[in-house]
């Protein structure tokens, strides 16, 4: 059966399968060949204890005790996928889809601050996760954004003296 | 010492100092009561601040969110049944029934009375263990060193629970696969940058614990929505909190309490590997053994004793890890870890010669654990009924709040997108696995100890000419690796020799 322990093994194997292979791109200098510890030393042990310790995990069995709370688990991963019962509003919400949004938004803050500069992209940044999260009051929204910003701005630039660039890029900061 | 102590004195005792004990205090408390975020997250997000103090002001910030993290949990744990923090889930056991019993103002005072006796009783104790074991640990090498680390490793896997050895362990190699990432240190060789200039200078270990922590903590509490109950519980809870007053049949009741529970969480705290959380749940079990069978049956349903132990050794086991953390420059838990990863990129080396190097950080560290602790007592104790209201705060403000604070936090270091890119990564990973049930802190532990066990354990063969033999010759070295050993041989083997007792008592029992 394939428990969330073994479900786990099974990621790390495959990790330390891909670590492993990926040492032999570590480059060695011709003199280092006979040495007793090289840069690929310490990965070549870790790869082999990250096999070792996955394969355990994964043929470890399973006790009685265990598959109840595997019974839970279950019950709470299905829960994951299905949207939440209606709140006050009838409004049904999707956690997954919400991280996943939230996701996004960070990705795209990322891409984003630079060009558009600080003031504008966290301001959409924190207005789009509180309207991902289901925040719907228009003043809460700009408000908090706005103050947040702001607040933080000012608090970088004018006392820790840290320069953020405000303005986009186009508008010649 | 004593010049020490007026050192550390004078550095702890400056106006600024002062007021960042209390901030930190105070953050704590707040970030703390946030249920799912923890200490962890608490100080990763402080780290940024940090960075433009100095080194002393930076760690005296993180000591002070520290404790106050822990109070913060304990605070949702009394309040709503919801502990922000692993060290504080046996605080709820006692805690949340007295709650209900319309007993919340009582329960915070003794969570605040036994938090400030364990602290104190326990900063006293570091006082006197940590220099000796300082001076001590100057004979080290780097080989007793490397022993130290894989002791501190496993140990931190030993100590994670039934059943979690081996996902623990995992988790750790994990950390350390991760740390090998970027340049590296002796050969100047790449490793897994994958011709990505961004990585040439490895992870940073603030990304990976923001991301890990923070941001997939945050996360993680979006995948896990409120329900109407919690929703319910969390608006009883800011209504009213009773009397904070205690009898003097209740403090005589709690004293001995909280003089054991002390001594217990500081010994366990400074132990590699267990922290606040296996402090607090071995006090609650030693207290309710040692309460007999009538008071005994009260725990679990409102024993002030049951509040009061946990709270106690909690705190205790926090001063209790600095003492690894000080003298030995190993972390014992993910907390001090990341402390220690802060101290690194300060430029100081913690360890023996932090105590000679750097007095003013050695010792103000433990000077402003006593002002951490009046702090706590004075400041948060009355403000407690006007922070339990950051419980009330809307999810759907607070979550954008933490994401923006943990990718800023990281960003403003390095001014660097690919770093939010980077923790957006990990922080999905860190969802998976949280999701996995596997642990995080080993990962983190791991992560910072990776380069300086790779380091010393380079050195260590470079002294004794490329030879291994050092493992088994040198005696010190030798008798930690063994200890290590036992450390992760005794959780495996322990069940095992339960079963074959009990089976020979049934056999016995048969017999006569």
């Amino acid at each position: 059966m394939l428990t969330r322990d073994r479900l786990g093994a099974l990621l790390m194997l495959v990790f330390s399968l891909g670590y492993g292979v990926m040492i032999f791109d570590i480059p060695l200098l011709p003199f280092q060949a006979n040495q007793a510890f090289t840069a690929r030393t310490m990965p070549q042990a870790l790869s082999v204890l990250g096999i070792v310790l996955s394969l355990a995990l994964l043929l470890r069995p399973v006790s009685a005790a265990e598959t109840n709370e595997e019974a839970a688990w279950r019950q709470a991963m299905r829960q994951l996928l299905r949207p939440t019962p209606a709140d006050e509003e009838g409004r049904r919400t999707h956690p997954l889809v919400r991280v996943a949004l939230l996701c996004a938004l960070m990705v795209v803050y990322g891409l984003t601050v630079r060009p558009f500069g600080f003031l504008l992209s966290t301001t959409v940044f924190l207005a789009g996760g509180m309207f991902v999260l289901g925040e719907r009051r228009l003043w809460l929204l700009l408000g908090v954004s706005i103050a947040v910003t702001l607040f933080f701005w000012v608090l970088m630039t004018q006392f820790l003296g840290v320069y953020i660039a405000p303005l986009p890029q186009v508008l010649g900061r | 010492m004593l010049d020490g102590i007026l050192v550390g004195l004078s550095t702890a005792a400056s106006p600024l100092n002062i007021l960042m004990v209390a901030v930190g205090c105070f953050a704590g408390t707040f970030i703390g009561m946030l249920p799912g975020l923890g200490p962890i997250s608490a100080i990763a997000l402080m780290i940024p601040i940090t960075y433009g103090f100095d080194p002393a002001t930076g760690l005296i910030l993180m000591a002070g969110v520290y404790y106050g993290a822990i109070f913060g949990g304990s605070t949702s744990s009394i309040l709503i049944n919801a502990p922000g923090v692993a060290g504080t889930v046996a605080t709820a056991f006692d805690g949340y029934p007295l709650a209900k019993q319309g007993h919340a103002g009582k329960a915070l005072a003794i969570a605040a009375y036994s938090s400030f006796s364990g602290g104190t009783i326990a900063a006293i104790f570091l006082l006197i263990a940590a220099p000796s074991l300082a001076v001590v640990s100057l004979a080290f090498q780097s080989t007793d060193y490397f022993a130290l680390m894989v002791l501190g490793l496993t140990a931190v896997a030993a100590f994670a629970g039934r059943g979690k050895v081996l996902k623990a362990l995992l988790m750790t190699v994990l950390g350390l696969m991760l740390s090998t990432v970027g340049t590296d240190q002796t050969l100047g060789m790449q490793r897994f940058t994958f011709g990505m200039l961004d990585l040439i200078d490895g992870i940073s270990f603030l990304l990976l614990a923001m991301a890990t922590f923070a941001l997939s903590e945050a996360l993680m509490s979006v995948l896990k929505p409120k329900t109407a109950a919690d929703i319910q519980r969390e608006k009883e809870a800011n209504a009213n909190l009773g009397s904070m007053k205690l009898s003097s049949a209740e403090v005589k009741d709690i004293a001995p309490v909280v003089g054991r529970s002390s001594i217990l969480g500081f010994l366990v705290g400074v132990l590699p590997g267990a922290g606040a959380t296996i402090a607090s749940f071995l006090a609650y079990g030693m207290e309710q053994r040692l309460a007999g069978p009538d008071k005994g049956k009260e725990f679990g349903k409102g024993s002030i004793r049951g509040l009061a132990a946990p709270e106690t050794a909690n705190n205790a086991a926090c001063s209790g890890s600095f003492v690894p953390l000080l003298t030995l420059g190993i972390p014992g838990s993910g907390t001090t870890a990341i402390m220690l990863g802060a101290l690194i990129s300060y430029g100081i080396q913690p360890g023996p010669r932090l105590f000679v190097e750097n007095p003013e950080v050695f010792w103000s560290v433990i000077i402003s654990m006593y002002l951490g602790n009046v702090i706590l007592l004075v400041l948060n104790l009355p403000l407690i009924p006007y922070i339990a209201r950051v419980l009330a705060l809307p999810h759907t403000v607070l979550v954008p709040l933490i994401l923006f604070f943990s990718l800023i936090g990281v960003y403003f270091v390095s001014f660097n997108t690919f770093d939010i890119q980077l923790m957006v990564i990990f922080a999905i990973a860190a969802v998976v696995l949280r999701l996995l049930d596997m642990p995080m802190a080993p990962m983190l532990l791991g992560f910072i100890l990776g380069g300086m066990m790779e380091e010393n354990l380079r050195r260590a063969l470079i002294i004794n000419n490329d030879s291994w033999s050092f493992l088994w010759e040198r005696p010190l070295t030798l008798s930690i690796l063994v200890i290590a050993a036992l450390v992760l041989v005794a959780p495996m083997i322990s069940p095992l020799i339960g079963r074959s007792l009990a089976g020979r008592r049934e056999d016995a029992g048969e017999g006569g």
